[in-house]
């Protein structure tokens, strides 16, 4: 019989000790791990094409706020009869940001930021232009496309 | 020659008082004569006043509920601790509790009028506010609370390091403090949510969108914070769920560990005089009522004389109205993120902000940690920043 003095031996009351720790973390894990995973929302796949009105809805050189797939969308329609779609969300913090007619450009109200039209960042905090969407114009219906 | 073993006893417990109080002076003291002399007069040391006990006289309902309870032995672990007896600054403790209290009443009673999705939730306030009895009342108590309830926590935080009470033993006490003001400013944000409305929307989504910034986890706290991807009914859902359920039994917890804390390791010791604190039980315990009764008349006084409006409803499909501001606690934040350049040291501005405050808040929580003796450096540095985080809210106003 080993005795408690030999260093090759482990106690008893030790490999219990480790069996019941191991065991308790593992328990806690199963419980945490779901927990976890439950509160984390799932993600979402891009709803794809959204139809956000027909052409004339639009004002001519002017812009209109549409929701893409939950996000708010700038659509301007010039007056080449080019289509233009812009996420509607600075790329600093995410302030919806709006279309000033009388200074002929995109205004973030919340910290200041300023695009041109063509949604470059041309003032202010925001560190990029303004996301493009696809924009598509068939049988007088627009059609915006969401990139994730 | 030195005085035998024997007389020491004698003159020690005549000096106990003191020695208690300076324990390093035993070693110091001279040595006694080894002929007796004649004993001196001396003045008696001053004690501190006991307790009182405010037990029940046995027999009846009230002596019945204090056998039950054990009032007895409640009675004499309070007796046990001690309060200053002149510093506003121990009562913003107590205070910021009974802010919490307010809050869990009167949240209590708006849930059962409040609707938790985006069509029906500022619908459901303003029904509160218009047809049920008292509704603008418990609303207006509410929202009050919540303000005072994030001043006084970080008030009590920053009187906390002005005074250096955070030096070791009270580590655990000022960490749980920490998880504390961490979990009322959740608090506050995740209410602020709840009525969907313009400014509620625009906090969620530049709230979150600013979490996402924090280093390593940034993106997870974005999609956690808002529900999913976007601001939708899914972040409203998170916010009321952290609101009403998970952040009052996280605080609950977290404020019961501070109070044990604070009791193991008291700020204030037992055996200090009388001429600078006072009993905790029943004294400072009475003064404590009488404060936070103070403070009820002024949230009562907010709620009736000071309105505050509801605000037009969310409209994701709406700029963000101009010249938005968050609340009053982020104004600072505000005034940096606003005016700071686009990169630091080739970082993203609000980027660098974020690391940057996660940074500050490891080394504040580490207090006790690296500045062990309470340096007045640390006390100057906290009046530097309170001094600096007014000017940057004043700023942001601008």
């Amino acid at each position: 019989m080993a005795s408690n003095d030999d260093p090759n031996n482990v106690p008893r009351r030790d490999v219990l000790g480790a069996a019941v720790g191991g065991s308790a973390a593992a328990f806690a894990l199963a419980v945490v791990y779901p927990v976890a995973r439950f509160v984390e929302p799932p993600s979402r796949p891009s709803g794809g094409p959204t139809m956000v009105g027909k052409l004339e809805e639009f004002p001519l050189d002017g812009a209109k706020m549409v929701m893409v797939d939950d996000r708010p969308v700038l659509v301007f329609r010039l007056q080449d009869g080019q289509v233009r779609a812009f996420s509607a969300l600075c790329t600093h913090l995410q302030c919806v940001v709006a279309f000033s007619a009388e200074r002929r450009q995109i205004e973030c109200p919340c910290h200041r930021g300023v695009y041109s039209m063509d949604g470059q960042n041309i003032d202010g905090p925001p560190p990029r232009p303004l996301d493009e969407l696809l924009v598509t114009v068939n049988e007088g219906s627009v059609i915006v496309t969401a990139a994730r | 020659m030195s005085a035998p073993d024997d007389q020491q006893p004698a003159e020690a417990t005549e000096t106990a008082p003191a020695e208690e109080a300076h324990p390093g002076h035993a070693s110091t003291r001279p040595a006694a004569p080894s002929v007796p002399s004649p004993p001196v007069p001396q003045p008696p040391a001053p004690q501190p006043t006991a307790s009182r006990s405010l037990a029940p006289v046995p027999g009846g309902a009230a002596g019945w509920l204090a056998d039950r309870l054990g009032w007895d032995g409640i009675e004499a672990g309070l007796g046990k601790h001690r309060a200053p007896r002149r510093s506003f600054f121990f009562y913003l403790g107590g205070i910021t509790l009974f802010l919490l209290l307010v809050q869990v009443a009167s949240g209590i009673l708006l849930v059962l009028y409040y609707r938790p999705d985006p069509a029906h939730a500022r619908e459901s306030v303003e029904q509160i506010i218009g047809e049920i009895p008292y509704g603008d009342l418990i609303r207006a108590v509410h929202v009050w609370a919540s303000d005072l309830f994030v001043a006084c926590l970080l008030a009590h935080m920053f009187t906390v390091i002005a005074r250096r009470s955070f030096r070791p033993p009270q580590e655990l006490t000022w960490l749980s403090g920490l998880a504390a003001l961490i979990g009322g400013i959740g608090l506050a944000f995740t209410g602020a949510i709840l009525p969907w409305t313009e400014v509620a929307y625009t906090q969620a989504r530049v709230g979150s969108q600013l979490a996402g910034r924090t280093p390593f986890i940034g993106e997870w706290l974005r999609r956690f914070l808002r529900g999913g991807e976007e601001v939708t009914i899914g972040t409203l859902g998170h916010a009321y769920g952290f609101h009403v359920a998970v952040l009052p039994a996280t605080l609950t917890l977290i404020v019961a560990l501070h109070l044990f804390f604070l009791f193991r390791k008291p700020v204030v010791r037992a055996d200090a005089g009388d001429q600078e604190t006072m009993p905790l039980y029943p004294d400072f315990i009475v003064h404590q009522a009488a404060a936070q009764t103070g403070v009820l008349v002024v949230i009562m006084t907010l709620a009736i004389f000071a309105e505050r409006p509801l605000g037009p409803a969310a409209n994701a499909a709406q700029s963000t109205p101009l010249g938005s501001v968050p609340p009053w606690y982020m104004l600072p934040i505000h005034a940096i993120v606003r005016d700071a350049p686009r990169e630091l040291l080739g970082i993203d501005g609000p980027r660098f902000l974020i690391g940057a405050t996660c940074v500050l808040g490891v080394v504040v929580a580490a207090l006790p940690f690296i500045d062990r003796r309470g340096s007045k450096i640390t006390s100057w540095l906290a009046w530097f920043a309170l001094a600096a985080l007014l000017l940057l809210a004043v700023h942001a106003l601008e």
